[in-house]
C-alpha cells in the first residue's frame, strides 16, 4: 500500500479492497484509467500493467460516513434528503425536492446551485432530476451527464441503459444479461408474466420503480441530536464555586443523557458564554468511556482550576454548554451484590484522567510487555488512555525491573573466548567480581534493518549477572562474539539486579 | 572424542535447517568420530546421511528423535539389525494410526519396541529452572525399564539459567540412574543458517518473523561446533563428552545392513522361479513368433535367461510378468519400458509390445553381472484403471508386504516465495505478484529484474532477505507424498525394514523413502504408472473393434507403414504421442523419420540432454549427408554406431564415461545419480572435471568431452535412456497410425481422454475438421457422456465408413457425469421440450441451465438464449404430481433479442472450450486486415524475410528449458495456427504481454526451414480487448486460457 502522504493524485491511483484474500481494485483515478486498468481488476495484475501504480486500502465505512454527512448538509436543500443505497451499499444521496424547487427558483436551478457548491467543495458530482428514485439513479450514473428531464422523456432516456442502472442483484442482473435482455428497453418490451414467473419480482419492480408505475418513498436521514446539555444563569456567575456548582448539575443532567443512549464520554467540551459575549473553552479526556457525573464533574473542576488565573471572568459568564464530542458504546459492568461494602476500585481509570488531564496524556503511560529477546525491546510505553494497561507480565527474577537508559561503556578483564568478568571499572570506580553467572547470550534480530549494518544491535551479546565482593549485583554484557564478530569484543553496564 | 548424537535434518519438517548430507559432510569435515541423525518420528532422511557419509568417510548413526504425544522427546538408536526393525515397526505403528503426516506414539510403545536400542532423553527447552515434572517421571519409568541403554542429553543453551539447567540434570540423571551425553542439540549444520531457522519457525508457527517474538530462538547456538569448542564448553563434564563415543561405538548397525529379501515368486509346478521364467518365456514365444522363431531371438532369449538365472533376477520377472497378466485378463492396455523392458524376454512375456527384431537393444547395457544393480522395469497402464492394478498388488502381497514409495515434495520457486514472503511480512498481493514471475516448477528463484518489473524494489532490504532467503529454502522438504507408482515389495514384513504411513488418499500407504533412496540401498521396486494415452490407444482400440470390426492389440498394429511415416514427415501429428509438441513438430521434417528407429531417436532426440549437449545438429547434418559420420574413437564405434557417431541416449553418454573417461560402471552409475539431484554443486563439479580431463588423457577433443559432459547434465532431471524412448516410440507408431487411418476415431478416443497431451480439444477438433472429420455439436437428445461416433453423412473423410464425432456431455464445463447418466438413462427415443426432459431425467435446474448455456438444445428448436428462458420458467410451474393439461402453454410468447453469432462463439468457448459455429478471429477479421494483417494460412505463401502483421488467439506458450529464454508461442486464427519466437530480449520488453494475452497481435518476420515456418517477433501487443467487439456486452467474456509449459 502507498502512504496516503506521499500520493501524487495526478499520477495514477487506484483503491483496492480485500475479497477473499485477494486484492481488487474498487476505485480509479483518471490516470489509472488511462493506464487501461479497470475496476474488479486484481492488483498483481494492475501493477503489471502500471508499474508505480499508487495504491491505497479502500475504506468503505467512511465513504459511506462522508456521505451521510453530505446527506446531512443536503437538508439546505429540502428536509428529505437520504444517502442512497445502490447495489454495494451506499453510493449517492437522494434529494426528495418535491415542492422545494421553487425557493431555488426552479428544479434547474437548483441542479446548478448544487452541483456548483458541491464542486466548491471539491467533490465531483453528477446529478439528475427526474420523478423517480430509480431513473435518477439510473441516469446519473449511466446517462450523458447532469440534466433535468420531464416524465417522458424519462422512459425514452431509461430505454438504452444497461439493466444494471436498475439497482439489481447482480444475480438478476446476471439471468437477464444470459437471455438478452440487457437493456432496460429490451426489458420493458417483454411480457411480463413470463418474466416475473423466471426472475420473481425484483426485476419488474426495480422497472417500475424507475418508470414511476410503482412507488418508492424518501426515507429522510434522521440525524442524532448532539450531546449537549446548556444552563443559562439568572444572574452571571463570578466565583469559580458557583462554577462548579453549574459544571456540576450539567454534569449530571449529561449523565441522564449518556446512561439513555448508553455511551461514555471520552472527551468534554464545556464552553462558557461571558455576559458581554466572549466564550471560553474547557476541554478535558477521559481513558475510558465513562458516565460518571461526579467523575466527570471533578475533570472540568480540576482544569477550571488550573486555568483560572488566566480565565478573565470580566463581568461574569451567564450561559454554559456542555459538549460530548467522543463516546465510546458503554459496557455494562459487573456489579457488587453485597451491599454493605464498597465495591473494590482497582480501576486507576479515574486517577489516570485527572493525572491525563493536569499533566497531560503524553505523560501518562502504560508499559507493555513485548515479545523480544532484546532487553530494551522487550517492553514498551504507550499512552494510558490507548488501551488497558497489560497483566500479560512473566515472572523475570533474572533481569533486572529496570535497565540504564543507554547501556554504558565498562572497562573489563575477562577470559577469552567467553569467560565472565573477573574485574571492571565502571563511571571511573573499579569493581572486582566474586560471582558470575552467564554467558545468556541474544543475537541480534536479523529481520530488523539496523541489524544489517554495523550499528547496535548488530551483533550478538553475551549478558553476564555478575557479583562484586560488596554484595553488588550487576547486569553486564559483551557486544560482539569473540573471533566471529570482532576482534575485541566492547562491553557495556546495562543494569542492575536485586 | 566427540560424536554429536543429536541433530535434526530438515527431514524434521520446518524444524531442522540443513539438509542431512549437510549435516553429515560438515560433521565430518569438523572431525567428529561419529554423527547420528534423529529426525522427529521418522527415518526418511536417513539414506541421505547414508550415502553422504559413506561419501565423507564418517560413522553414522542412524535414528529417529521419537517424540510422544505427551511430549516426551527421545533419540532413539538401533544397535543392531534386528532393533533397527523394531524401530521401524514402532514407527509404522504409530504412523499407521495418525492421520497423514503424523505420528501418534506413547512412551508404552516405545519400551514395548525398546529391546537393542539406546535411547536419549531430550529435556524440553525451558528458562524455568524447576524441571518440568512429567518430564521426569518419564525419564524415570524409561530407565528403569531399560537401564543401561538410557542416557539423558546435557547441552549448552546459551539460554537465562544454563549453568542451574545443567546441574539440574545432573541432580535428575543422578537420581533416576541415568547417565548424562553431551550434545549441542544441533538443527542446522553452520551458524549462518540461524535466519533460515527462524524463517521455518514463523512458517511453522503461521506468524510472521518480526512477529514471532519468544517463538524463536534467542540466539543461533544450535549448529555443528568443532569438538575444539564442544570440549572447552564441557570441560568440567568431561564424562559427559567421552560417553558420546561411548555411545557410537555400542551401534553397530549399517543401512548397507538391510539385505534386501525380494518376494520368492515361486510358481506352482515349477522347483524355481528360473524353471517358471524359462517355460513361461518359451510359451510367450511360440504366441510371438507364431511361424517359427528367429535364430537371433532364440540365441537372445537364452543369452537374456543365463544373465537372468546368474543375478538371481527371475522373481522380479515374475513379479512384473504376473501384473501385466492381471492387467491383460481386465482388458487394461499396459506397456512395459525402462532398462530390462525391451528385451527378447520381455517381449515373449508380453511386458512390452516392442519386437526386439525391430529394434537392437544389448540387454547387458541394462542388466549388468558386474554392477550388481537391480533391473529396472516401469510399467505403464491405462490412466484411468490404473487403481485397479494397484489394487490387485495390495491384494496379492497384502499391505504388510506391499507399498508405494514416497516422493519428498521439496519447496520450488513459487512455493517458497509464497511461504517466505509471508514470514517475512510482505503482504499478500505482493507474495502473489512475487510468485507469478516464476515459470511453472521453477527452481531458480527469484529474478531481480522481474522484481523491478512488477514495481517493486529488489533493493529494498526486507524484500532482498526475503528473495535470498527463498534462494536458501528452495529444495527444502516440505513434506512427504506418495510415489505416483513406484512399488516396493518385499518377502517378509516390509515394516522392518522401512516405516510406513498413511497416504492422503484413503487405502493408500506408503514408505517413507523415495526412489532415489531405495536404489541408494538397491530395493527393487516396480513402477506402476499411469499414461494417459493409454487411456486414449484402448479407447481407440475398443472404437475400432465395435465401429469398423477391427480387433487390434498394441502388438498388432500393422508396423512400418508408409503412408503414416509420410504424415509423420509432414509433422501432420497434433494430438499424437510425444511427437507433437511445437519443438517436435519442428524436428520432424527435419529427421525425416521413415522407419520405427528414427522414431526412437525422434523421441529422444529433443530432449534437454542432447540440446544441452548440441548433438542435436551435427546428428541432422549426418543424416542428411552433408557431414562425414566418423567416430572419435575405435573404442567409441560400438557404443554410438547406430546413432551416426553422435551420443544421443542417456545410456550411450554413460558408457562414454567408461569406455573413454575411464569411469569404472560404479562411478558412472555414481555421476548419474549426481545429476538427478541439482543441489550437488560440488559434486559435480569433482565429476565434470574427471570426466573432461580423463577423456582429453584419453586423446579425446576437449570440445567434444566437454560436449559430452553438458549433455549428462542435461539427462540429469529428464533422464532419457534408448529403452524407455523404443517404449515411447510404439505408442508414438501407434497414435500416428490411428491418427492417419483412423481419424474419427482418433479425435472421438483423444476427447475422451481429456485432459492429455499438448492441446486443448478446441485444437484437436480443427485439426480433426481440417482431415474432413465431421464434428457435430452436443445435444441433449443426441450426445452421450462420451463424444461418440455417428454414422456420417456429410464428412469429406475418403474412407467409405467414416463416422462423424458427436460431442459429448463431457465437454460441456461443470455438467457433472451422474447428470449425463441420468439423462441418458430417461431420454428414450428423444425429448420433445425441455419441460419434458425436466420432468423425465429429474435433473435440477442448475444442469438444466448447463446445458441451456452450452447450447445444447438445438434440436427442440431452441438457441441458448431461448432454452435458457424455457429452464428458467420450470421452477415456477406446478409440481409434476399436480400437473395437468391445463397448466401448462397459457403463457404468452415472448420474442427474446436475438444472439449475434459471434456472441454464440464466445459463449461456446466460455461453456464447450471450442464452437464448432466460427473462429472469433473471423468475426475481427475485418478490422485486423485493416491493419494490415495476415492470416496465419497466408504465412504458407509468404516468402521467407518478409516482415509480416499476425494476430491471433494464443494456444500455447511454451519456455523450454534448454532455449536459453526463448518463448514459443502458438497463435490460432480461423485459417490455421502460426508458430512465432520470441527471443529472449524480446519477451523481456514485452513479457507482460506475452504472458497476459490471450489475443495477441505480433509483428516480425517469416522464417522458414523447409515446411517449418516461423514468425520471430519482435513487436507484440496484447488485444484481447476486442474480443468484446464479440458481443454487444459491455463486460469481456472468459476465453479459454492458453496451455502454458516450461
Amino acid at each position: 500500500m502507498s502512504n496516503f502522504n506521499a500520493v501524487d493524485f495526478d499520477a495514477p491511483l487506484t483503491l483496492v479492497i480485500s475479497t477473499q484474500g485477494s486484492f481488487r481494485l474498487s476505485a480509479c483515478n483518471k490516470a489509472a484509467a488511462g493506464e487501461g486498468l479497470s475496476i474488479g481488476q486484481l492488483v498483481t495484475d494492475a501493477r503489471a500493467l502500471c508499474p508505480g501504480l499508487q495504491v491505497l486500502e479502500a475504506t468503505p465505512e467512511a465513504d459511506a460516513r462522508a456521505l451521510r454527512q453530505l446527506a446531512a448538509w443536503a437538508t439546505r436543500y429540502t428536509p428529505w434528503v437520504a444517502p442512497a443505497t445502490g447495489v454495494n451499499g451506499i453510493d449517492g444521496i437522494f434529494l426528495d425536492i418535491t415542492g422545494c424547487a421553487h425557493l431555488f427558483g426552479s428544479e434547474k436551478e437548483l441542479l446548478t446551485d448544487l452541483l456548483r457548491r458541491l464542486k466548491e467543495f471539491d467533490i465531483a458530482a453528477r446529478a439528475c432530476v427526474t420523478g423517480t428514485l430509480g431513473a435518477s439513479w439510473a441516469l446519473a450514473r449511466y446517462g450523458k451527464g447532469s440534466s433535468v428531464l420531464n416524465r417522458d422523456a424519462e422512459a425514452q432516456a431509461l430505454a438504452p441503459l444497461p439493466i444494471s442502472a436498475l439497482r439489481l442483484s447482480d444475480q438478476t442482473a446476471e439471468g437477464l444479461l444470459q437471455v438478452g435482455l440487457k437493456r432496460i428497453g429490451d426489458l420493458a418490451a417483454v411480457a411480463r408474466a413470463p418474466l416475473a414467473s423466471r426472475f420473481g419480482p425484483e426485476a419488474l419492480m426495480r422497472l417500475d420503480q424507475a418508470l414511476g408505475k410503482a412507488s418508492e418513498p424518501v426515507m429522510p436521514q434522521i440525524l442524532e441530536a448532539p450531546l449537549r446539555v446548556r444552563n443559562a444563569f439568572v444572574d452571571p456567575l463570578v466565583q469559580t464555586d458557583a462554577m462548579v456548582l453549574a459544571i456540576e448539575k450539567l454534569c449530571a443532567e449529561m449523565e441522564v443523557l449518556l446512561l439513555e443512549r448508553g455511551r461514555g464520554a471520552r472527551a468534554l467540551k464545556l464552553t462558557l458564554f461571558r455576559v458581554d459575549g466572549e466564550t471560553a473553552t474547557l476541554e478535558v479526556g477521559t481513558a475510558r468511556g465513562t458516565t460518571d457525573a461526579a467523575h466527570l464533574a471533578r475533570l472540568l473542576a480540576e482544569r477550571l482550576d488550573q486555568l483560572s488565573s488566566d480565565l478573565d471572568i470580566g463581568f461574569g459568564y451567564d450561559a454554559a454548554i456542555l459538549d460530548i464530542p467522543r463516546t465510546d458504546a458503554l459496557a455494562a459492568s459487573q456489579v457488587d451484590l453485597s451491599a454493605d461494602q464498597k465495591p473494590f476500585s482497582g480501576d486507576l481509570s479515574s486517577f489516570m484522567d485527572r493525572a491525563g488531564n493536569r499533566f497531560g496524556w503524553a505523560r501518562v503511560q502504560h508499559v507493555y510487555p513485548v515479545q523480544s529477546h532484546i532487553p530494551e525491546r522487550a517492553v514498551m510505553a504507550q499512552a494510558a488512555h490507548v488501551g488497558p494497561p497489560s497483566l500479560d507480565w512473566a515472572e523475570e527474577a533474572s533481569r533486572p525491573a529496570a535497565l540504564l537508559p543507554c547501556a554504558e561503556p565498562i572497562e573489563v578483564l575477562a577470559e577469552v573466548p567467553e569467560g565472565p568478568p573477573k574485574t571492571f571499572r565502571w563511571r571511573k570506580v573499579a569493581y572486582r567480581v566474586s560471582r558470575a553467572e552467564g554467558p545468556e547470550r541474544i543475537a541480534p534480530e536479523w529481520w530488523r534493518a539496523e541489524s544489517a549494518s554495523n550499528g547496535v544491535g548488530a551483533r550478538t551479546r553475551d549478558y553476564f549477572r555478575v557479583e562484586d565482593d560488596g554484595g553488588r549485583r550487576f547486569w553486564i554484557y559483551r557486544e560482539g562474539l569473540y573471533g566471529r564478530e570482532a576482534t575485541t569484543p566492547r562491553w557495556y553496564m546495562h543494569g542492575f539486579l536485586d | 572424542m566427540f560424536a554429536e548424537l543429536c541433530t535434526m535434518s530438515n527431514f524434521s519438517f520446518l524444524r531442522g535447517a540443513s539438509h542431512p548430507d549437510e549435516m553429515v559432510i560438515t560433521a565430518a569435515a569438523l572431525g567428529y568420530s561419529a554423527v547420528g541423525i534423529a529426525d522427529r518420528n521418522t527415518l526418511a532422511g536417513v539414506v541421505r546421511a547414508h550415502v553422504a557419509a559413506k561419501d565423507a568417510g564418517i560413522k553414522l548413526l542412524v535414528g529417529s528423535r521419537l517424540v510422544t504425544r505427551a511430549g516426551f522427546e527421545i533419540i532413539c538408536y538401533p544397535q543392531d539389525r534386528i532393533a533397527y526393525g523394531r524401530l521401524t515397526k514402532l514407527l509404522t505403528k504409530g504412523n499407521r494410526r495418525a492421520p497423514k503426516g503424523e505420528c501418534h506414539i506413547d512412551l508404552e510403545d516405545v519400551l514395548e519396541h525398546s529391546a537393542g536400542q539406546v535411547f536419549i532423553a531430550m529435556a524440553p527447552m525451558m528458562a524455568s529452572l524447576v524441571l518440568e515434572e512429567g518430564f521426569a517421571n518419564h525419564l524415570a519409568r524409561l530407565a528403569k525399564a531399560c537401564p543401561d541403554q538410557t542416557y539423558l542429553a546435557q547441552s549448552f543453551t546459551y539460554g537465562r539459567n544454563d549453568t542451574k539447567r545443567l546441574w539440574e540434570l545432573e541432580r535428575l540423571a543422578a537420581r533416576t540412574r541415568v547417565p548424562c551425553v553431551a550434545t549441542n542439540d544441533v538443527t542446522y549444520h553452520a551458524p549462518g543458517r540461524r535466519t533460515l531457522a527462524d524463517v521455518l519457525t514463523s512458517i511453522r508457527e503461521h506468524v510472521p518473523v518480526a512477529q514471532a517474538g519468544f517463538l524463536l530462538a534467542a540466539n543461533g547456538e544450535r549448529h555443528l561446533k568443532p569438538p575444539a569448542e564442544m570440549t572447552r564448553l564441557f570441560k568440567d563434564r568431561t564424562r559427559a563428552l567421552l560417553r558420546t563415543e561411548e555411545i557410537a561405538a555400542r551401534i553397530n548397525f549399517s543401512l548397507d545392513e538391510l539385505a534386501y529379501e525380494y518376494p520368492d515368486e515361486t510358481r506352482e509346478g515349477y522347483p524355481t522361479p528360473q524353471h517358471a521364467l524359462e517355460a513361461l518365456t518359451e510359451a510367450g514365444m511360440q504366441r510371438r513368433y507364431p511361424t517359427g522363431v528367429p535364430d537371433r531371438i532364440k540365441a537372445a532369449i537364452k543369452h537374456e535367461l543365463e544373465l537372468v538365472a546368474g543375478l538371481n533376477y527371475a522373481p522380479y520377472f515374475l513379479t512384473v510378468h504376473d501384473i501385466v497378466r492381471f492387467a491383460r485378463s481386465q482388458n487394461i492396455l499396459c506397456q512395459g519400458r525402462g532398462s530390462a523392458a525391451n528385451s527378447a524376454v520381455c517381449y515373449c512375456l508380453g511386458i512390452t509390445a516392442v519386437d526386439p527384431a525391430q529394434i537392437d537393444l544389448l540387454f547387458e547395457r541394462f542388466v549388468s553381472a558386474e554392477r550388481n544393480e537391480p533391473p529396472d522395469i516401469d510399467v505403464d497402464f491405462e490412466h484411468e484403471r490404473r487403481e485397479e492394478v494397484i489394487q490387485y498388488i495390495y491384494a496379492r502381497y497384502g499391505r504388510h508386504r506391499a507399498s508405494i514409495a514416497a516422493t519428498v515434495i521439496t519447496y520450488r520457486s513459487r512455493s517458497a516465495i509464497r511461504e517466505v514472503g509471508k514470514a517475512m511480512g510482505l503482504s499478500i498481493d505482493m507474495v502473489d505478484a512475487l510468485s507469478r514471475t516464476t515459470w511453472g516448477w521453477s527452481s531458480g528463484g527469484i529474478i531481480a529484474d522481474h522484481v523491478r518489473e512488477i514495481g517493486l524494489d529488489p533493493e529494498d532490504r526486507n524484500l532482498a532477505l526475503a528473495l535470498e532467503l527463498t534462494r536458501e529454502i528452495i529444495g527444502f522438504p516440505r513434506h512427504l507424498s506418495q510415489h505416483v507408482g513406484g512399488f516396493v515389495i518385499t518377502e517378509s514384513d516390509l515394516d522392518t525394514v522401512i516405516p510406513i504411513g498413511n497416504a492422503a488418499m484413503p487405502d493408500r500407504t506408503f514408505v517413507e523413502w523415495d526412489k532415489d533412496d531405495l536404489d541408494a540401498l538397491g530395493i527393487l521396486k516396480i513402477d506402476v504408472l499411469a499414461l494417459g494415452m493409454l487411456t486414449a490407444i484402448a479407447k481407440t482400440f475398443e472404437l475400432l473393434e465395435n465401429h469398423y470390426d477391427l480387433p487390434l492389440e498394441l502388438a498388432t498394429v500393422p508396423v512400418e507403414d508408409n503412408d503414416v511415416y509420410d504424415m509423420i514427415c509432414l509433422a501432420d501429428t497434433i494430438g499424437v504421442f510425444q511427437i507433437e509438441s511445437r519443438a517436435q513438430m519442428s524436428m520432424l521434417p527435419r529427421l525425416k523419420p521413415r522407419c520405427f528407429y528414427d522414431l526412437v531417436i525422434e523421441v529422444a532426440i529433443v530432449r534437454p540432454g542432447p540440446i544441452q549437449g548440441d548433438m542435436v545438429h551435427p546428428y541432422l547434418r549426418r543424416r542428411d549427408g552433408t557431414e562425414e559420420v566418423i567416430f572419435p574413437s575405435k573404442a567409441l564405434e560400438t557404443v554410438l554406431g547406430k546413432t551416426l557417431g553422435i551420443p544421443l541416449f542417456q545410456e550411450q553418454a554413460m558408457k562414454i564415461a567408461i569406455v573413454a573417461a575411464g569411469f569404472t560402471p560404479a562411478e558412472s552409475d555414481r555421476l548419474r545419480r549426481a545429476m538427478a539431484t541439482f543441489r550437488k554443486v560440488g559434486i559435480i563439479h569433482e565429476f565434470n572435471t574427471k570426466l573432461v580431463e580423463g577423456m582429453v588423457s584419453n586423446g579425446y577433443e576437449r570440445d567434444f568431452a566437454e560436449r559430452c559432459f553438458k549433455q549428462i547434465e542435461g539427462f540429469g532431471e529428464y533422464g532419457f535412456p534408448e529403452s524407455h524412448a523404443a517404449s515411447f516410440a510404439l505408442l508414438t507408431y501407434i497414435s500416428c497410425w490411428i491418427k492417419h487411418h483412423y481419424p474419427d476415431v482418433f479425435l472421438c478416443a483423444m476427447l475422451n481422454s481429456q485432459p492429455l497431451g499438448f492441446y486443448a480439444p478446441a485444437q484437436l477438433v480443427r485439426d480433426a475438421r481440417e482431415h474432413g472429420v465431421e464434428v457435430l455439436p452436443v445435444d441433449a437428445n443426441l450426445s452421450n457422456w462420451d463424444c461418440s461416433l455417428e454414422p456420417s453423412d456429410g464428412g469429406s473423410h475418403a474412407g467409405p465408413r467414416a463416422f462423424a464425432v458427436r460431442l459429448g456431455f463431457r465437454q460441456i464445463k461443470g455438467f457433472r457425469a451422474e447428470a449425463g447418466e441420468m439423462l441418458t438413462a430417461a431420454r428414450g427415443s428423444s425429448f420433445d421440450s425441455v419441460r419434458d426432459l425436466w420432468l423425465r431425467t429429474g435433473l435440477g435446474k442448475g444442469a438444466l441451465e448447463t446445458l441451456a448455456h452450452a447450447d445444447a438444445f438445438r434440436t427442440l428448436g431452441l438457441d441458448r438464449r431461448e432454452a435458457l428462458w424455457a429452464v428458467r420458467a420450470l421452477g415456477t410451474e406446478p409440481l409434476p404430481l399436480f400437473r395437468s393439461a391445463a397448466s401448462v402453454g397459457a403463457e404468452e410468447e415472448v420474442k427474446l433479442p436475438t444472439m449475434p453469432l459471434g456472441e454464440h462463439v464466445v459463449h461456446d468457448y466460455a461453456r464447450l472450450r471450442l464452437s464448432l459455429k466460427a473462429h472469433p478471429m473471423e468475426f475481427l477479421r475485418e478490422n485486423f486486415r485493416r491493419e494490415g494483417h495476415v492470416t496465419c494460412a497466408d504465412l504458407k505463401t509468404i516468402r521467407a524475410g518478409r516482415r509480416i502483421k499476425l494476430a491471433g488467439l494464443v494456444l500455447v506458450r511454451q519456455r523450454p528449458g534448454t532455449a536459453k529464454g526463448v518463448i514459443f508461442a502458438t497463435l490460432e486464427d480461423e485459417t490455421g495456427t502460426a508458430n512465432v519466437i520470441i527471443w529472449a530480449k524480446t519477451f523481456e520488453t514485452f513479457r507482460k504481454i506475452v504472458l497476459g494475452s490471450k489475443l495477441l497481435a505480433v509483428r516480425g518476420q517469416v522464417q522458414r526451414e523447409g515446411i517449418v515456418i516461423h514468425v520471430v517477433s519482435d513487436h507484440l501487443e496484447d488485444r484481447t480487448g476486442d474480443m468484446s467487439q464479440l458481443t454487444d456486452e459491455d463486460r469481456p467474456r472468459a476465453m479459454p486460457r492458453s496451455r502454458d509449459f516450461h
